[in-house]
Order: structure tokens, then sequence, then C-alpha cells
């Protein structure tokens, strides 16, 4: 039965219609909402833990010389810091919005096989503790790079393999997430939800989807193969057999460059949501950001090699990956036009969801931009390896998907627990956080600039000043997420805090955020569209007059 | 047939088919460069 749509008037009592008691309701979990709920938490507890490697790292970085770890202990920490972020911390949590969210969009009353749902978070507490306890096997964690590139990968100790299976069981449950997400977009949409009515969140998650069954299988593939390299007596990476672990590099970076679109896809999806929400219009071009974010994930199949311009690959390839790359850029400055173009005379408010897609807009365009620059092959053989690097992917991934988190947070959580949070200490959190953030890593270019190469534990003299700003910076970001634990996640869960209208983001006129999520109540009830609903030619809005809820 | 029962039925051939797409892919990166190697 419909929470929403079939009882009128009864929405406090089917608000927990169905929903099971105490730790069956989590372990036993098929409730789409609920399964996004376990992985936004699991997502942000493998932050904290990729957070205090990072802190590690910095931390050492104080200073020239060795204070805190030694060189060894430093590689795994950088290792693993960027492992835990990647596939600990960035891809579960977009898996967990659209959980949350995709079924919400499209009038489905949860995700298409949702005992599978179930299957593909627990997989990932095995795969995380698996990754975080390789830190206490003999030799060490994985002190390869988050790339795991041969031969290093070959030499390593049995920590290695743990890492593999763990990525191995990532890769699964990333795989088992797509083909849900795919399946549940294009079969379980509202009648009347045509493709290009769909919210831009659902079209860039499903594009993200495909993205993911694509290249998940071809990393799954070269880490089996590094695996017999490492036990089988084959030699697909290993030169002392005939092998080539340039091979490898290529091989990786066919999965890891679309793994970079499929870590800022679904941000680009969330911004698209926030940004026309509070700007109270509807979003500029829409079709056009369907075409752009369609071009990105194609494109994102024929610039792998721009990673490996040191390589020694031919002046012709290099020019290929070089043009490539660059014509990224295109449909990215679409949506970028797109995004100022909404913006652009609306009635805008800047309450924090539309603070942080601003400061997404901002940040993520540096990051653009300085990807730009290390496009150019001649420009990327000097800056290879350098903190210019390291600056820009965390312009990307830091300022880009999380940050683009951090809104779509923001923006939805007070439909998740009808509560809202308070609107002084999230613009506190925002400000903090973008603060102390450019006090991290734009320093960070002028470090590459000048020649420091990455993943050293130690560097000369000349560098120590920007290094401990970069230091002081990045304590205050992580200081700035335990605030927003505490202060905006932890009251919002335990429903602290004002209720939470149905409509939270429209303004008197009733002009504001557009979607079917915001045609159920806030919290969202348990089951939601368990009938389809019958939508008005927008694919906005249900036909039925709301019913129940706290409205506006 | 209900409704339910074609939709259950189209969901699964759909993941079927793309549960099938990625075990192609992983299975043919190894196949490659076991048979064309380099």
């Amino acid at each position: 039965m419909s929470a929403v749509l079939d009882h009128p008037g009864h929405h406090a009592h089917d608000d927990h219609h169905h929903a099971p008691a105490g730790w069956r309701r989590w372990v036993y979990a098929t409730n789409h909402k609920d399964i996004g709920t376990l992985y936004l938490l699991f997502s942000f507890t493998m932050l904290m833990v990729g957070g205090v490697l990072a802190l590690l790292i910095r931390a050492e970085l104080f200073q020239p010389g060795l204070q805190l770890v030694n060189p060894e202990l430093f590689n795994q920490l950088t290792t693993m810091h960027g492992l835990i972020m990647v596939f600990g911390a960035i891809m579960p949590a977009f898996v967990g919005f659209a959980n949350w969210m995709i079924p919400l969009q499209i009038g489905a009353p949860d995700m298409a096989f949702a005992r599978m749902n179930n299957f593909s978070f627990w997989l990932l507490i095995p795969a995380g503790l698996m990754l975080v306890g390789s830190f206490f096997m003999p030799g060490g964690a994985p002190a390869a790079g988050w790339t795991l590139y041969a031969p290093l990968t070959l030499q390593m100790g049995p920590s290695m393999d743990a890492g593999i299976f763990a990525m191995h069981i990532m890769g699964a449950s990333s795989i088992m997430g797509s083909i849900n997400i795919i399946v549940t977009v294009l079969n379980m949409r509202a009648p009347g939800m045509t493709l290009m009515k769909m919210p831009m969140f659902c079209w860039t998650w499903l594009i993200t989807a495909y993205l993911l069954i694509a290249v998940m299988p071809v990393l799954a593939g070269a880490i089996t193969m590094t695996l017999t390299d490492r036990h089988l007596g084959t030699t697909f990476f290993n030169p002392a057999g005939g092998g080539d672990p340039v091979m490898y590099q290529h091989i990786f970076w066919f999965f890891g460059h679309p793994e970079v679109y499929i870590m800022i896809l679904p941000a680009f999806g969330i911004i698209s949501q926030v940004v026309p929400a509070f700007s109270r219009k509807r979003l500029f071009g829409y079709a056009s950001m369907v075409y752009a974010t369609s071009s990105i994930a194609i494109l994102s199949f024929i610039v792998w090699a721009h990673h490996m311009f040191t390589t020694g690959m031919p002046v012709t390839g290099q020019l290929f990956f070089m043009y490539a790359t660059m014509l990224i850029a295109v449909p990215t400055a679409v949506k970028i036009f797109n995004w100022i173009a909404t913006m652009w005379e609306g009635s805008m408010t800047f309450e924090t969801p539309m603070l942080w897609a601003v400061g997404f807009i901002f940040v993520f365009t540096i990051g653009g931009f300085t990807g730009l620059i290390l496009a150019m092959a001649p420009i990327d053989i000097v800056l290879q390896d350098t903190y210019y690097v390291v600056a820009h992917f965390h312009y990307v991934l830091v300022a880009g998907s999380l940050f683009a988190m951090f809104a779509g947070f923001y923006y939805w959580a007070p439909k998740w627990t009808g509560v809202m949070y308070n609107e002084r200490m999230g613009q506190i959190h925002f400000w903090w956080s973008m603060i102390s953030f450019n006090i991290t890593f734009f320093v960070m270019h002028f470090l590459g600039l000048a020649g420091m190469p990455r993943r050293y534990a130690d560097y000369p003299a000349q560098f120590a000043d920007f290094n401990a700003v970069a230091t002081i910076g990045a304590f205050g970001f992580g200081l700035a997420q335990v605030f927003f634990f505490f202060v905006v996640v932890l009251p919002m869960m335990r429903g602290q805090g004002e209720p939470a209208p149905q409509r939270p983001w429209n303004d008197a006129d009733g002009k504001g955020a557009e979607g079917l999520e915001w045609e159920v109540p806030s919290p969202a009830p348990f089951h939601t569209f368990e009938t389809p609903p019958q939508l008005d030619a927008s694919g906005n809005r249900l036909l039925q007059p709301q019913l129940g809820g706290r409205s506006h | 047939m209900t409704d339910r029962d074609d939709q259950k039925r189209r969901n699964l051939r759909m993941a079927l088919i793309l549960a099938t797409i990625a075990a192609a892919f992983f299975l043919g990166v190894i196949a490659k460069y076991i048979l064309f190697a380099g």
C-alpha cells in the first residue's frame, strides 16, 4: 500500500508501515531509503578513516625531515588514503544518494532488485574492513599507490592480496548497484515520466551506471592478472617473463579515467537539482545537459593515456590523447554555462545547499582549468607526479564530488529526516570548509610548479612554508567535517530541529524545488509510490492534490 | 500474467543482459592478454 497516495490523512501511521524494528531493519534492509542511509553512513565513516590517513600525511609533511612516520609507512598512507576515499567514501556515498533519491524522483516504489541492493551494500563491510585491516598484516598495507601499478604490486607482501580482494568485492558491489540503477530507471519510471522529463540527478546516475558496467570489469581483469602474476606464475606485467608493466597502466587508466567521471557525473546531477531550486527557475538547457553528460561519458573512454604522457608513447599518440582530453572541456563548459544561465535573473537565495552549489561551481572550475593545463602533453611532462597534479585532482574530487554531496545532503536531508538543519551551523560548515580547503590545496599548485614531487615523505627546505600552510588548512578542513557530523548530521538523525515542511525550499509564490520527491511528506514515508502515481504534463507534479504531511 | 510479474520478468532479463556484458568485459580483458600478449 502506498503510504502517500492511498491513505490520505493517515501518513503518520503509514510512516512506519511495515518498517521492521531493531537490528533486523538494517541487516535485512530491502527498503531503498534504509539502504541509502546505510550507504551514506558507511561512506561517511570511510571519509573519516581516509581523512585520518590524510592528516597523518599532512602532519608528516608539516616540516622537512622525517618526524612521525617512516617512508614505507608514508607510502602506505598515501595508497590507502586514495583507495579508501575513492572506493570507500565517494563511490558509496553517491550510491547512497541514488538509493534514496532515484525511486522517489521517478515515482517508483523501490529499486528493481531490493535484495540485491541489500547484498551490494553488505559486501562493502568486509571489503572496507579488509582494506583498513591490511595495515596490520605482515609488511603493512599496500604501498603501490592507489593505481596499484606493476611491478610494485608484484613485489609487495600479503596485504596486496587483501587489497586486491577488497577491490574485487567493491567492484562486484558497484556492478550490482549499477545494474540495479539502470533497470530501475529504465523499467520502473511512473507513467508519463519520459526519459527527457527525468530529473538530471537520475540522468547523470543512469549514464554513470553504464560507465561503471563498462569499466569496473576492466579493473577487475587488471587486478586479477596482477593476482595471477603474484601467485600462479603468469607474467602479464612482469618484464622478467616477457610481460609489460606499462600495459598495466594502459588497462588501469582505461578504467581510471572513466572512474573520474563516475565520481563527478552524479555530482553534476546534484548541482543541476540544487541550482534551479534556489534560483526559482527551471534548469537552463535541460536537453543540452543530458547530451553534455553523455558526451563526457563517451569521451572519457578515449583519453586514458593522458595519465601516461611520460611513459614514452609516440608523439602522434600524445597529440591524440591531448586533443581528445581538451575536447572534454566543451561539454563540461556547456554544463557550467547552463548552471550560470539558470542563475541569471533568478530569484536567488543562498541557503546552505545553494552556497555549496555555487562554491562547487567556483572551485570545480578551477580544478577543470588545471586539468586542461595538465592535458597539454608538453606541460604535463614537466608537471607529471608533482603537487600540481595533487592540487588538480583534489579540486575536482573534494571541491567537486564532496562539495556536491554536501549540497545534496543539505538539500534533501529535510526530506529524509523530517527536520531542518540549523541554517547558521550549515553556513558555518560551508565557509569553514571552503576556506580551509583552499588553504590546503591552492598552495599545492605553487609547490608543484616549483617541482615538489608527490608521494615523498620528505622534501627540501625551500618547500617548507607552503607545506606548513597546507597542513594547517588540512587540519582545519578535517575539523570542519567533525563539526558537520556532530552539529548538523547527528541532531538531524535524532530528529532535533524545526519540523521540515513538505516543500522546504519553495518561496511564498510556490517557486523553488521541483520533482516528485517534494510531492511526498517530510520525512518521506517508509513506503512511497507503491501504486504508480499519475503525473502532470511536466512530470514534476502529481495530478492528485497533495495529501498529508506538513505542507509549506 | 500480472503487470507485476511482467515487470519482474523484464527487470530480470535486462539485469542478466547487463551482467553478461560485465562478465564479458572482465573475461575479455584477460583473454586479450593471454591470446594477444603485448
